[in-house]
C-alpha cells in the first residue's frame, strides 16, 4: 500500500461558512491522504462535513483553512482550483443523478458533451467514445437513446459514472452514489466500481451506508461535525472500532452486518 | 373477533390504469398477502414492483391517480374495500388505516407548526382533554424530547429523523389498527433509520398495532418483521414468516439475498440480478421472472403467472421448481 504513489493529500483543511456569530464550521482541520489506485471512504451522518470536505477535494469549494495537494502541486491557486491540467483528473459522481444529469439530453449526448469537452475530438469521434463508456457502465445502445425520466434511478446514476469517467480521471469522488437507488442496482454499480478499481482507479466513496463502505474500501475514515473521529483500514475499523460513535453507527446497521456490533455494544 | 377473520387480506389483487382508448395498463397482478392483528409485515421488491400501489388500494387513494382494483379482493376485517364509497373511506383513511409517506422531508405541511399540525389530525378524531395536551402526548409517544419547543417550530426547523417522527405521530392520532409505512426511512441516516425503527417496533408492542413496513432493503426487514412479502413485477413471488425466509424458494429472493452487501465478503463477488424488471405492459407470458431466473425451465415461460402453492399463511413461493432452488 505505501509503496503507491501519493496521488492527494488533504492537509489541515477547514471550511467555514458565514461570518461572525452566524459562522458555522463544517469541516474542522482535517488531513487525508490517497494513494494511486486506492479506495477509500468518507462515512459520517448527514452533516457531519463530509460532502463539504468531497467538494473540497474535488476543487469546487476553497478550503477557509489548510491546503489540499495533487500529486504535489496546489489544488487552489487564489479563487482558482485545478490549474495546471489537472482539472480533469478528479471527477465527482453526485447523489441525486436525476438532479445532475440534464433532462433534455439522453444518456449519449450527455456523456459525449462531456467527451467532446474534455478530449476536444469532433462529435462522431465523441458518440463513439461516449457510446463505449456507456456500454462499459452496462448501458446499450437502446438505453444510451433515453432521456433521464425513461431511465431507472441505478441506470441514471451509471449515465453519471460514465459521464464522470469521459475526463479520463485518475481520481473519481463518489457523493452517496448509492443512496438513491435500491439495492439491486447498489450491487450493480457496486460491482462497476470495483472493475474501475482494478484498471486502476482512486475513488474516494462519501457516503452514511457502512455497508458500501465495507465493501468497497481499503480505508475509511470517519467524520463526525467536521471532524476525522476514527481512521483506519476498513477492516480493522469495523472488527474493532475504538471511538463510541463509531460503535454506536456500526450498530445501527441493519441485518448481520451490525449485529456483532449490537452485540459488543450491550455489553 | 373470530380468529378466522383477518386484519388485512390482499386476495389475487391486480390493480390497473386506464389509458387512452379504453385501454387498460396492468400493473398489479397476483398480489397475495394477509395482516394479522398486531404483526409486522414487510414488503420488498425492486422499484416499480407495486408496492407503493398495494398500500394505495389499502387506502383507497388509488382513484386519484387514475388506477383502480381491476381484480381480487382487498378485505380489511373482512370488509371487500373494493365495494365502499368515499364517504365510508373517510371512516377508514387515517382513523383505523394510518398511512406514513414515503418522503419524510416533504411530508409535513411546511406553513403549518407542530402544534397545528399534529391538531389537524387529532381534530378528525374524539378524544379528551385539550388539544394542546393530546398533541404532547402523540410527541411523547415518538420520543420527540422538548416538546415544548418542537410545538412551537416549522418543519422546515426539524432534521428528516425528527420531521418522520412527527408524521408517525400524524398517523397515530387515530390509534390505527393498521399502520402503513411506505420506505419510512429512505434518505435517513442509518443511526436516525435504526432508532424510528426501534419506534414502529415499540408502537406495534405498546399500542398493538399492526404494521405494513415498505422497503427495498431487505435487512432491514429481515430484522423488524414477522413477515416478508417480495414482489416482483407486480406479483407476490414469495411470501412467509421471516424465520422461514432465510431458505428462499423462489429465484428472486435468492437473487435479491445474494446481493445484500452487508453479508457479502469485502471487494468479493456480489450477484447481481439480471437485467431489469420487466416494464409494465410488457410482460411476457408465463413466469414474469424468467428471463432473469437462473432456474428457467421450459414450461416457465408459457400460460400464467404461477400462482403462490401452499397454504396462506404458511411459506409460499410463486416458483413451479421451487424444489430445485439452492440444488443447483
Amino acid at each position: 500500500m505505501s509503496k503507491r504513489d501519493v496521488l492527494m493529500e488533504v492537509e489541515n483543511v477547514s471550511v467555514t461558512f458565514g461570518s461572525g456569530a452566524n459562522a458555522v464550521e463544517a469541516v474542522k482541520n482535517c488531513s487525508l491522504t490517497l494513494h494511486e489506485g486506492e479506495p477509500i471512504g468518507i462515512v459520517g451522518e448527514s452533516g457531519s462535513g463530509k460532502s463539504t470536505l468531497a467538494r473540497v477535494m474535488a476543487g469546487l469549494q476553497p478550503p477557509s483553512a489548510g491546503q489540499i495537494r495533487f500529486r504535489g502541486d496546489n489544488v487552489f491557486k487564489g479563487n482558482k482550483s485545478f490549474q495546471s491540467g489537472n482539472r480533469n483528473q478528479v471527477q465527482m459522481v453526485f447523489q441525486d443523478p436525476y438532479g445532475s444529469l440534464n433532462p433534455q439530453l439522453n444518456g449519449l449526448s450527455a456523456v459525449a458533451e462531456a467527451v467532446r469537452i474534455h478530449t476536444k475530438v469532433g462529435k462522431d469521434e465523441a458518440e463513439q467514445k461516449a457510446l463505449e463508456l456507456l456500454e462499459r457502465m452496462g448501458i446499450g445502445k437502446l438505453d444510451a437513446l433515453k432521456k433521464p425520466r425513461q431511465l431507472s434511478g441505478g441506470q441514471r446514476q451509471r449515465v453519471s459514472v460514465a459521464r464522470a469517467l469521459s475526463a479520463n480521471p485518475t481520481v473519481l469522488l463518489a457523493d452517496e452514489p448509492t443512496s438513491a437507488i435500491d439495492q439491486s442496482a447498489q450491487a450493480q454499480l457496486l460491482k462497476l466500481f470495483l472493475g474501475l478499481l482494478n484498471d486502476g482507479l482512486s475513488i474516494v466513496l462519501v457516503s452514511h451506508d457502512l455497508g458500501v463502505i465495507r465493501y468497497l474500501t481499503k480505508r475509511v475514515y470517519v467524520m463526525k461535525d467536521g471532524v476525522f473521529v476514527e481512521s483506519g483500514d476498513t477492516e480493522t475499523v469495523f472488527n474493532d472500532p475504538q471511538e463510541d460513535y463509531t460503535k454506536m453507527l456500526l450498530a445501527s446497521i441493519p441485518g448481520e452486518l451490525g449485529k456483532a456490533a449490537r452485540a459488543k455494544l450491550k455489553k | 373477533m373470530t380468529s378466522d377473520v383477518k386484519l388485512l387480506d390482499v386476495n389475487n389483487v391486480a390493480i390497473g390504469i386506464e389509458r387512452r382508448k379504453r385501454e387498460t395498463l396492468v400493473l398489479v397482478r397476483e398480489a397475495n398477502f394477509d395482516v394479522n392483528y398486531g404483526e409486522m409485515v414487510g414488503i420488498v421488491g425492486e422499484s416499480g414492483s407495486g408496492k407503493t400501489m398495494i398500500c394505495r388500494s389499502i387506502i383507497g387513494t388509488l382513484e386519484r391517480r387514475g388506477a383502480s382494483v381491476i381484480g381480487g379482493e382487498v378485505l380489511f376485517e373482512g370488509l371487500d374495500l373494493r365495494t365502499i364509497n368515499e364517504a365510508k373511506w373517510k371512516t377508514l383513511r387515517g382513523k383505523v388505516i394510518g398511512y406514513v409517506p414515503q418522503s419524510a422531508l416533504a411530508g409535513p405541511n411546511p406553513v403549518l407548526t407542530i402544534e397545528k399540525q399534529l391538531a389537524e389530525a387529532l381534530s378528525q378524531v374524539e378524544g379528551t382533554g385539550s388539544m394542546k395536551n393530546r398533541s404532547k402526548e402523540l410527541l411523547d409517544l415518538v420520543k420527540i424530547r422538548r416538546v415544548d419547543t418542537v410545538m412551537k417550530q416549522y418543519p422546515y426547523q426539524l432534521s428528516g429523523g425528527m420531521r418522520q417522527r412527527v408524521m408517525i405521530a400524524c398517523a397515530l392520532a387515530s390509534k390505527p389498527k393498521l399502520l402503513i409505512a411506505d420506505e419510512p426511512t429512505t434518505g435517513l441516516d442509518v443511526t436516525v433509520q435504526s432508532q424510528i425503527m426501534e419506534l414502529l417496533r415499540e408502537i406495534r408492542s405498546d399500542l398493538g398495532t399492526a404494521i405494513i413496513l415498505i422497503s427495498h432493503d431487505l435487512a432491514l426487514v429481515d430484522e423488524v418483521c414477522d413477515k416478508i412479502v417480495v414482489m416482483h413485477a407486480g406479483a407476490t413471488v414469495e411470501v412467509g414468516p421471516t424465520s422461514s425466509m432465510s431458505k428462499p424458494r423462489h429465484p428472486y429472493t435468492v437473487a435479491l439475498n445474494s446481493s445484500r452487501i452487508d453479508v457479502a465478503k469485502p471487494g468479493g463477488e456480489l450477484i447481481t440480478i439480471k437485467g431489469n424488471p420487466p416494464s409494465v405492459g410488457q410482460w411476457n407470458p408465463g413466469c414474469r421472472f424468467a428471463e432473469r431466473c437462473d432456474y428457467v425451465q421450459q414450461d416457465c415461460l408459457v400460460g400464467d403467472h404461477p400462482a403462490l402453492s401452499g397454504k396462506k399463511g404458511e411459506h409460499q413461493s410463486a416458483c413451479l421448481h421451487a424444489d430445485k432452488i439452492g440444488k443447483i
